[in-house]
Parts: structure tokens; sequence; C-alpha cells
């Protein structure tokens, strides 16, 4: 049934916008240190919220990085998801004129679109009614600007398709990516994912007693809900042949992914379909569960979440579980970015030789059963081969990709 | 009356019993006293969190979410309303 | 580690079969719903269209905020508790609705299974702009921001159509949301071309929807993107759309065929040129000659600027020809946005079935916005019996 396109697809490039630094050389490092970057939100009123703390990309400067596109014609996911892609451009080595003269695109994930445009709308509704609400605004705010923003801004000729599949959106991106590029729709594919900050989310995930006052502690006893957070991450893919021949630096191998829905609750993570993505991914990736070095978790610092995933990953890799870690333990849940972010240091995690830590563990769950290891503190240095990258979202839409080193 | 309700006037009795009859769209017979949210009414947990947060909105009482496992049923959600009001009283 | 280090070049470097870049296996429609201001169903939409009448134009009981002076186009007498039941449904929102009553109208019509190997790709631009803004005004409004209703959460979130869909009939293969606007409709079927091709399931609802509420008709009002006489409209519509050979080896019908869906990006300017070259590149992909193509249905009539562009660029690409029949399906519903795509296939399949036509019959569905995204499909029509 499957039919896989003939060409190895390969990671040459990286981009970061979060509130752990721009670009991922900063990213890397400050993730690596087990850093954590969240703290008192300022971009919207908190008036009245008990809790306050998320991952803002704090005094971003979209000119500093930006040169196709005028920022204030984009909202602020678009902004950074074009300034996530022209650092990846960049860090690739890739001349921006070279790569727009090829059939390149753009696939982004995201949760709420451009959520800081949309309750910028609202203010104005709020103030003087629907009809003062500023036109310009109402043409920014479609989610599909975000893909549009990256190629716009690196005048790219091929597709810009915006995935709106929640928080595993960045997953189901580099997926589409890794299958245009293996089967030679497109030459060079830039994939990722952008969210910004919204008083709607963090009034919702409080209501739903899903949101931690000011530690996100994935995996840990006491651990008590997600930051909201916020940012843009892009990976660039292009076909291994052509890596190799121009001499780019490769992070990694796209092995293979795989989708699925739970088709059961809207809000609750089902562990035996979770399981059954994970044997999926496997199989697409021609890996067994014995050649996973490490997991890169969903990881969101919620009760049930954490649960769930580690029962799916027991049902999967039985009494061997690898190392999982959770790097939104430091920059909070970027939700639609969530699974690039995890991409990213996936990639780096392969190319550096380490596993990424799970920062503010103190005392590792015992109820989530023997043998977890979340890589507690700080990056610990491995070796890993092949690892795992997980991302489920709201709606039991779950995405899974297998990144390889290439040696 | 049941017992558990004595915090309660009579009016926010009938006010919670109001809120849990529209949140999980029972017909007024079918909710009893003791009958479960979850076993008996197809509840989930999202209803769970809407009914605790249509109470606080309406009686204007603040309820931790750690009380929502002892709200499982009517009486469950009488006795837990009627200590968080009384705890608001006394402070 | 170090045993596991050669797996993935071992794995990769198994012989492939190489494809010719150009080929494309077509997709199979096997199934068609439709919800729109022309009524319930793909047959009311199909005779609309042909006789052009103007569809449900009453938006009261849409809300309470005031509406702009303008031309609507509204679904009419939406059956909720008929087709989706009774029970779980007061969160709902329109959107979501909109989507499970053509979901349930395509599910009817297919002859097939659905299920387990079943998936949902559908677009939408911000998924149901009403429910998000009015979800953070409550937090501007209430006493405390965070005394909003939380079981409306869900509502905010772009994929919540998609993931009712999924629950609702148990479809547990892909399940995306494509947030495409004006470009959904040919995006949504490339994903589910490749979702087929990788087997991430076998059949595939795939969909658009649009609801109709103050905030947008304000903002297409205030804009200014849409002409002023032009109606604002919504609806939603589904193609179960499988792999062609699956299909045949399963003896469904095949309503039409999609034989090339192709997407591209101008820079301003460039825009005509740009949907002219991925109409002859689709073209080119399914073995066709501009000549061949009997129909079109543009997706920017209306739009301010974009009409007159869509219109150079396919002429641009067909040769200076014009073909024959033109699908306008905005007439009767309007401007539906991300709902539109899909809407001009079920229209085209509508009108090919009221007017009887025959299979082989080439049509040409395009997509133009105004960042630069532009798209084509070029479909068959099939036994429409």
């Amino acid at each position: 049934m499957s039919e896989r396109g003939p060409r190895r697809v390969v990671v040459t490039g990286l981009g970061a916008v979060s509130s752990a630094g721009m670009g991922a050389d900063e990213f890397t490092a400050s993730i690596r240190a087990g850093r954590r970057t969240t703290s008192p939100v300022r971009s919207f009123d908190t008036t009245g919220f008990p809790h306050v703390h998320a991952g803002e990309v704090h005094d971003f400067e979209p000119r500093r990085w930006l040169r196709g596109i005028d920022p204030g014609q984009w909202g602020r996911s678009s902004q950074f998801a074009a300034s996530a892609a022209r650092l990846a451009v960049e860090d690739a080595g890739l001349a921006a004129d070279d790569l727009a003269r090829t059939r390149a695109g753009s696939v982004m994930g995201t949760t709420s679109g451009e959520s800081a445009v949309i309750e910028e709308l609202v203010g104005a509704w709020a103030a003087d009614g629907l009809k003062a609400l500023p036109p310009d605004l109402v043409g920014s705010a479609p989610a599909g600007r975000i893909a549009a923003a990256v190629n716009s801004e690196l005048g790219l000729p091929g597709e810009a398709l915006t995935l709106a599949t929640a928080c595993s959106a960045s997953n189901y991106a580099l997926g589409y990516a890794f299958d245009m590029v293996a089967c030679g729709d497109a030459d060079y594919m830039l994939a990722g994912g952008a969210d910004s900050l919204n008083r709607w989310a963090h009034a919702g995930f409080y209501r739903l007693g899903a949101l931690a006052e000011e530690i996100c502690r994935p995996f840990d006893t006491d651990r008590s809900g997600i930051l909201t957070a916020e940012g843009g991450v892009a990976l660039l893919l292009e076909p291994y042949e052509r890596a190799v021949a121009r001499g780019a630096r490769i992070y990694a191998e796209v092995l293979g992914y795989s989708v699925n829905c739970d088709a059961e609750h809207m809000v609750h993570p089902d562990p035996t379909s979770i399981a059954a993505c994970i044997r999926a991914a496997h199989r697409s990736a021609g890996v067994e569960p014995e050649q996973i070095d490490y997991i890169c978790a969903h990881g969101t610092g919620t009760r049930t979440n954490d649960a769930t995933e580690v029962a799916a990953v027991r049902e999967v890799f039985g009494e061997r579980i690898p190392p999982i870690s959770s790097i939104k333990s430091m920059i909070g849940h970027t939700m639609g970015a969530a699974s690039g972010f995890g991409a990213l240091i996936c990639c780096r995690a392969l190319h550096d030789g380490f596993l990424p830590p799970t920062a503010g563990v103190r005392r590792t769950d015992p109820d989530l059963g023997p043998g977890v290891d979340p890589v507690p503190g700080q990056a610990r240095l491995a070796q890993p081969s092949i690892v795992e990258n997980h991302g489920f979202a709201f709606g039991g839409n779950n995405a899974i990709t297998i990144l390889g080193r290439v040696t | 009356m049941p017992r558990t309700a004595s915090a309660l006037t009579t009016e926010q009795d009938e006010i919670l019993r109001a809120i849990v009859i529209d949140v999980l769209e029972l017909e007024p017979e079918e909710l009893t006293d003791t009958s479960s949210f979850v076993d008996d009414h197809d509840a989930d947990s999202l209803l769970a969190i809407e009914i605790l947060a249509r109470i606080e909105k309406d009686l204007g009482v603040a309820i931790p979410q750690d009380d929502l496992t002892q709200m499982t049923n009517l009486d469950g959600v009488r006795s837990v309303v009627s200590r968080c009001l009384k705890e608001a009283a006394d402070v | 580690m170090t045993s596991a280090a050669v797996a993935p070049a071992s794995v990769a470097t198994a012989p492939r079969r190489t494809t010719n870049p150009l080929a494309v296996t077509p997709l199979a429609i096997t199934a068609v719903g439709a919800v729109s201001a022309a009524g319930i169903g793909l047959e009311a939409l199909g005779r609309a269209v042909v006789e052009g009448a103007a569809g449900y134009t009453d938006p009261s009981g849409i809300g309470e905020e005031s509406l702009p002076p303008r031309p609507v186009r509204i679904v009419p007498d939406l059956p909720v508790a008929e087709l989706l039941g009774r029970k779980g449904t007061r969160h709902l929102d329109r959107t979501t609705k909109l989507a499970l009553v053509a979901c349930r109208l395509t599910l009817d019509a297919h002859p097939g299974q659905t299920g387990e190997r079943s998936g949902v790709v559908l677009g939408t631009s911000t998924g149901s702009i009403r429910s998000s803004s009015e979800f953070s005004l409550e937090t501007l409004r209430q006493e405390r921001p965070y005394l909003v209703n939380p079981s409306l959460f869900p509502n905010t979130v772009m994929n919540c159509a998609a993931g009712q869909i999924a629950i609702r009939h148990k479809l547990h293969g892909v399940n995306a949301t494509i947030a495409g606007g004006h470009l959904s409709g040919v995006q949504a079927l490339r994903y589910a071309r490749n979702a087929l091709r990788q087997g991430h399931a076998d059949r595939i609802l795939v969909g658009g929807v649009e609801e109709f509420c103050a905030q947008s008709a304000w903002g297409w009002h205030l804009s200014g993107s849409l002409g002023t006489d032009v109606p604002v409209g919504e609806g939603a519509a589904m193609l179960m759309v499988e792999q062609d050979a699956d299909a045949s080896a399963a003896g469904h019908p095949v309503l039409a065929r999609v034989l090339a869906c192709e997407t591209g990006y101008g820079t301003p300017g460039r825009l005509a040129d740009a949907l002219a070259s991925v109409v002859s590149t689709a073209l080119e992909r399914c073995d066709r000659r501009p000549e061949q193509v009997g129909a079109v249905s543009y997706g920017a009539t209306g739009l301010t600027g974009l009409q007159r562009i869509e219109e150079r660029g396919v002429r641009a690409a067909l040769g200076d020809r014009v073909p024959g029949r033109r699908v306008a399906v905005k007439e009767p519903v309007g401007e539906c946005f991300s709902a539109t795509g899909i809407l001009q296939i079920a229209g085209l399949i509508g009108a090919w079935r009221h007017t009887a036509a025959l299979a082989g019959e080439l049509a040409l569905v395009t997509a133009v916005a105004r960042d630069g995204n532009v798209g084509c499909a070029v479909l068959e029509a099939g036994h429409l019996g």
C-alpha cells in the first residue's frame, strides 16, 4: 500500500525563535544546560489570572531577522515562522537567491494561527463594536499566512501549506515535507511550526485545571500542568545526494513518520492509539523498538499526558524504555511549534552527541512505573543513532517522526 | 432535604440542580441525589469541569480544582459547595 | 547504541521503485455531500449552479450582533437533530455542525465501509472565528478572565471539526486540518493524495467548511477584499476520496476523478503567471491538452483584484480559449472562503449530474489568494448515473 519516494531525505538547516534564544545554536545551548526560560507574561494583561507564567519570546525584533517581508503586514506567528525559516536557510549555508530558483516550498504547523492578531481584533470589537475592526488586521488573521510568510520572505515558488492539526502540527508538517522531497515533488522543503501566546488559551487551560503555576515538571511526582508558550521553528529538508554533493552539514536523516487519530475524545489521549502510532512510525522508518535510543516526549507536564504517554511507550517497548525527556520543562508548550522544537533538538542530539534533559524533575513519579529515565537536570553526553519525536494533539491527533544519525 | 445541603439555601440548591441538569443534558427526573455523573449520565472530565466553572460563576464561590474528585454526584457537589461557601464566609 | 548506527543507512539505501516524477495516480471521488445556501445535499447545489439561482438569503437566527449592509447567503434549517442526534451537540459551534452534517451526507451516499482505516482532511482558515473571538471576549468581559466555559474551549482550536468527525464516525486514519482559506480545497486534495499514497488511510473525507458569522461578515465588508455586491456565504462540502485502483477493485461507482492537483506561489505582480504555470503543469502531469478542458470553475470570482488575475492566468494556460461551461458556484452559495474550493468541486459534480454530462468531460478548478498561493485541480467526469 505504502509507496515511499525514492530519495533519502536529510535535515541540513535549523532555525528557532524561542524563549530559549534565536537560532539553533542559542536554543541548543540553553536546552543542554537545562535552563528554564519561562517567565511572567508581558504580551497580554494578566490581571486576574492566578497563574501568569509562560514561555514568551520577549523583545522579539522581527526587523532584525526578516529581509523579504515587511513585518508590519504580518501577524506575530507569521513573523516567527518567517524568521525561523530565514535562520534555517542561513544555517544550511544556502544562498537565498539560489534556493528561490528551485522547486522549494514550506509546510508549517500551528494550533491557534494568528491568535495575537485575533485578540487585537477582539480588543477593537470590545471597545467600539465589530464595525470598528481595523481592516489591515483582518487581512492578517488567516492562519494560512504562516506558511505564506515563509514563502514570501524567501521568495519560494513552491507549495506554501499551513497545517492546523494543533499540538502535533509540526510533526505533521515534517512528515509531509519528507514525502514531498522523497518523491521528488519538491527540491527543498522548510518544515516547522509557529504559535503566539494568547489570553484565550491561557484562560482555557487554566479553566481546565491544566496550567501550572510557575514550573512545568514533566514526569515529576508533583507535576501540575503545562505552561503555555510561543515561538517559531523551521527545519530545512533536502535530498541526501544533493546535501552530500554541495558539502552541506547533515544533522540527521528523516527515516519515517506516522500519523493517526484516537477518535475517542477531544481532550483525553488514548494509550492504545498512541502505541499504534509509535509502531506504525517504526514500520515506516524500518526500525525495531530496540533500535530507538531516545524519545523526545510530548511530555506536557499534565498528570494525564505523561501517564498516558509512558503507558503507550511501555506497550511498545516493554521492559526497556529508552531515555525519554521533555523540553517543555524549559520552554513551555509552544503548541503547534512544539514537535518542531522537538525535531530540532533531536537533530542536534544526533549530530552533536547528547540526550536533551528534562528540567525540574525532583522525583520521577513512581506511578509511571519502573525504568523511566527522564534525563533529569542537564543534557547527558551520548551518541544516539536513532531517535523518536512525539507530538500529540487536541482531537486525538498523534504524529510521530523518526530521525537517524547519518554516519 | 439531604443532610449535606444544610449550608445551602433552597435557592442555591435549586441552582446547583439546574446547572447539573443543563450541563449533562438531562431530563429533571433523571437526576437523583446519588446518581453518578459518569456512570449514569455519561459525563466526562470536561463536563465535570464545566459544572464546577458554572457554579463558580453563578454562585460567586471559588472551588479548588482538586475538589472535582468529590463532585461525582449531586450530593458530592452539595457538600463541596457547602464547604467552600462556609470557608469563604469564615475568612 | 552503536549497533544501530548503520541501520538507517541500510534501510534507506534499500532499492526503491523509481517513478516518473510527472506521473500521478488519479483519485476517485466516490461520494459527495454538501450543505450551502442552495440547500441540503448535492442535488440542491447542482440544480442551483445550473439554474444560476440565488440561495437562501435570510441571516436572522445567526446571532445578535448587527450585520454589515450587504447581501448574504445562509444555510437554511441545518438538520442537526435529524442527522446528528439530540445529545452531545449543545456545545458544537456552527463550523463543526456544518462539517458534521456534510460528513453525514457523504457517508450516507458512500457505497462502501468507513471506520478504522478512514481519514479526514478538512480545510479551514482560522477555525470558527466566532468561537475563538467570543471565547477571547469572555476573558475581557468576565469578572475574572478565567471564568470562561471550559466546554467551549475545544471550539477555539482549529482542528475541532476534524476531531469531532473522527470521534463520531470512529475514523482512526490521518486527521489533518488545512488552513488554506481559498486554497484549502486544492491543498486538501494534494494532502489527501499523498496520505493515501503513503498508506495513512484507505479512504479520506476531503472537505472544506466556513460558517457565516457577524465577525467574518464585518471582516469581509471592512477589508474591501470582496466586491460590494458579492454576498458573504457559508457552507460545507465533503468528498469521499480513494485511490482510483482501490475504488475500482471495491466496485465503487466513481462520480469523478481528480487527475491532478498542483499548487505554487507567486510574488505580487506575478500571480497570473504563477497560476498559468500550475495549470500547465497539472495538465501535463495527467497527460491532457488545454483544448480538452470543457469546463472551468473559478475560485476568486468576486474577490477584488483577484478575479481578473485568475481569469487571465487560466486563459494564458489554455491558449486564449475559454471553455464552454463555466461553473459559477458563488451565485447560489456566496463567498464561502475555506469551503469555496470543495464547494466548487461539489458544484461541478452536481452540475454534471444535473445535466447528465458524459463521462470523460474534463474540468479545471482554480484558486488564487492575495498572499501568493495559487492552485488548481483537474477533474474528469465519471459515471454520474
